[in-house]
């Protein structure tokens, strides 16, 4: 395999965080990205943030370094997002507005920088809330948490999840096809048939799972259930949290 | 048994019930499964009596830990969760896989992956077991191992098992027994191994199938003649070291190919055979170390220049088309126009038996496991590489593909071609390796000239 996903640490799922019901986890992170949508304030992005993180290291018992290392891209994306909207905002062409510098045609203004910042506050507070939900999450839990406590369907349910399961396989073959076309002398990079060959892949592979899905009786009759997903205490004191630290964001940003 | 593309995998989901309710075809005929008809009888009633097994892993493991994915079979019937709890670390121990529940199932070797498989087929306590080509992507070691779980399985007649099977030489020891299948789809024998041997053996090598202890590899090996020693190799690595990210799946490899060599890499799945084959051709960098083909850093090649020193052919055939007719596909990066190219890949084609007028027009993806197989070999067949990589040739191959491989490979070999071949197919081996090179946890544990 030439992909791996970041497995989930076995100790991240024994934490109370990992224990904690995944659809009221999905709950929490809607919630917080709704109290991120008053303000354009930096500071309720940042309390959401610090609230997520600060539960992935203590709760959550993640290690410092897959909070970082792990999702590297999804950093770099975070500021270079709040990069450009740093240099484009439109207050930097707003003449009132104090200049911090020029760079080429470019005016930075101190009311530019703020704007930059905001967004990429909020984009590392998306960040942080999803990499502490997927580092804590296993997914057989999320689909009998989805299934059992969500009410949604099998069929989508168990359907998502083998989607999710492809996606480093999927990786994996546009990898091979890519390599495929350089040793027959087609130039390095893509090409439009290459989707339909993904595309292909991608379907064959679904009709092959659902097959041994059906081999299985899967879809013939209501299912038994192996594992009971249940309500605790202790999704009651995580819930309650996570409103406090709402409050706390929307207070913050007026 | 049957050769590629006489309809063994059609009729294993026939038997379990989903040709023709899931896949839908022109149906004739009665069948009867441990007393219902699949056809007519509802979806539920059949899965509960008929436990399926395919060819690769990955497509059929459904949950991301080893019980759960055992459960899953067990939840669809309806089990209570005490009887699940009973049954599924019996099943496990069943198959090899005790005190494996919470291990996760991309954590198994191939070969656990196909045990788990056969778990969850097992657990519903199924009449019938069907089987479609189990061992077919598995090293020696992992397919024996699958083989004698699946005799323990037999011995216990707690199920019928139905096994579709190149290997012969894992399923006859096994079989009660055997029906044989023609190219055209129709039996040429049922009856037990030693009636069928002795009544049909013409008619089944006739038809291309592999049969036990025989096999071309006699003659197949006289095709071959090898280079003198004192050749310039043709590719030379040093310090080879590559790792994904993690620890290095390929480390500390030095490599000297000579022209006419026919190598056979070997060594267990996961060993880094694929990773170590795609450094060579120059598909992949190096972390460390170097690879010089012809004199140059084949991966720093433009890829026309690649396309002319090296071919290769990977182990998935779907994962590796770049067209969308079997005919652009055998001419893609070729110049078609040319007369003498178009014939020769209309020869080549024919030898592998895909001839273009009967297959030009088709789809690469409608095509058979076995014939998808040599429609990805034409490509790097087709032209005159100095470096010829393979990765699994074989797999999934009958007895002719098998020796139209062989024939053709012979000839690149004897205009000084160096072939090398990722493979576990000891029939290849012994047939075609003039030496072999044994990968362990991504280093060469032995380096042994063969012929």
């Amino acid at each position: 395999m030439i992909v791996r996903r970041l497995e989930v640490e076995e100790r991240a799922l024994a934490s109370p965080l990992g224990r904690t019901s995944p659809v009221l986890k999905l709950g929490i992170a809607l919630l917080w990205l709704v109290a991120l949508a008053f303000s354009y304030d930096i500071r309720p992005a940042a309390v959401v943030a610090a609230a997520a993180l600060l539960a992935g290291l203590t709760l959550g018992r993640l290690a410092p370094g897959r909070l970082v290392a792990g999702v590297a891209p999804l950093w770099a994306i975070a500021l270079g997002i709040g990069l450009t909207n740093m240099l484009f905002a439109a207050a930097n062409l707003d003449p009132a507005n104090t200049v911090v510098a020029v760079i080429g045609p470019l005016r930075l203004t101190s009311a530019g920088i703020l704007a930059g910042v905001g967004v990429a506050a909020r984009v590392v507070a998306v960040v942080a809330v999803g990499v502490v939900f997927g580092q804590t999450t296993d997914s057989t839990s999320l689909v009998d948490s989805l299934v059992q406590q969500a009410g949604m369907p099998e069929r989508f349910a168990y359907g998502a999840l083998a989607a999710y399961q492809a996606i480093p396989r999927l990786v994996d073959q546009m990898t091979t096809l890519r390599q495929a076309r350089r040793i027959r002398g087609f130039r390095w990079g893509w090409h439009p048939s290459m989707v339909v060959g993904l595309l292909v892949l991608a379907i064959r592979h679904g009709d092959r799972l659902a097959l041994a899905m059906d081999a299985r009786g899967f879809g013939s009759g209501p299912r038994s259930r192996y594992r009971e997903v249940r309500w605790s205490g202790l999704d009651a004191m995580m819930a309650a949290g996570a409103l406090v630290v709402a409050a706390l964001a929307v207070l913050a940003g007026r | 048994m049957g050769p590629s593309g006489s309809g063994k995998s059609t009729l294993a989901l026939a038997l379990a019930g989903l040709v023709p309710r899931e896949i839908p075809g022109e149906f004739a005929g009665a069948l009867e499964v441990d007393g219902l008809d699949p056809v007519t009888a509802d979806g539920p009633a059949v899965a509960a009596r008929v436990g399926l097994v395919f060819q690769d892993p990955e497509s059929q493991l459904v949950m991301e830990r080893v019980e759960d994915d055992v459960a899953f079979g067990l939840e669809s019937r309806g089990w209570s969760a005490e009887d699940m709890r009973a049954r599924i670390p019996e099943t496990l121990d069943e198959v090899g896989l005790a005190g494996f529940e919470r291990r996760r199932t991309t954590r198994l070797s191939g070969g656990q992956q196909q045990r788990l498989a056969l778990a969850g087929a097992l657990a519903p306590r199924p009449g019938i077991v069907v089987l479609d080509e189990p061992t077919a992507n598995l090293d020696p070691d992992g397919a024996r191992a699958f083989a004698e779980r699946l005799a323990t399985v037999r011995a216990a007649r707690a199920a019928t098992i139905v096994l579709v099977e190149h290997r012969v030489d894992v399923a006859w020891p096994l079989a009660d027994l055997v029906l044989a299948l023609g190219a055209d789809g129709r039996p040429i024998d049922v009856g037990t191994p030693a009636e069928v041997l002795a009544r049909s053996r013409a008619a089944i090598e006739a038809s291309g199938t592999w049969l036990p202890g025989g096999g071309a590899a006699g003659a197949a090996r006289s095709t071959f003649t090898s280079a003198g020693p004192t050749v310039p190799p043709i590719l030379t690595a040093r310090g080879l070291r590559f790792a994904y990210d993690g620890p290095a799946v390929v480390d500390g490899i030095d490599l000297d190919l000579r022209p006419g060599e026919r190598v056979a890499l070997v060594g267990p799945n996961g060993s880094g055979k694929s990773t170590l084959a795609r450094l060579l051709a120059g598909l992949l960098r190096p972390n460390a170390g170097s690879v010089r083909l012809g004199g140059a850093d084949p991966s720093r090649l433009k890829a026309h220049d690649l396309a002319r020193l090296a071919g290769f052919v990977f182990q998935d055939p779907e994962a590796q088309f770049v067209a969308t007719t079997v005919r652009d596909e055998a001419l893609a990066g070729l110049n078609g126009e040319d007369p003498r190219t178009a014939s020769r890949v209309e020869a080549l084609m024919a030898r592998l038996g895909l001839p273009l007028d009967a297959f030009g027009d088709r789809s690469p993806y409608s095509l058979s496991g076995g014939e998808e197989r040599r429609l990805s070999l034409a490509p790097a067949l087709a032209r005159a590489p100095r470096l010829l990589v393979l990765d699994e040739p074989t797999f999934g191959q009958d007895r002719r593909g098998c020796e139209a491989l062989e024939a053709i490979l012979a000839e690149h070999v004897a205009t000084g071609t160096a072939v090398l071949a990722a493979t576990h197919d000891e029939r290849f081996i012994a047939s075609f390796a003039s030496r072999v090179i044994r990968l362990e946890n991504g280093r060469i544990a032995a380096d042994e000239v063969v012929a």
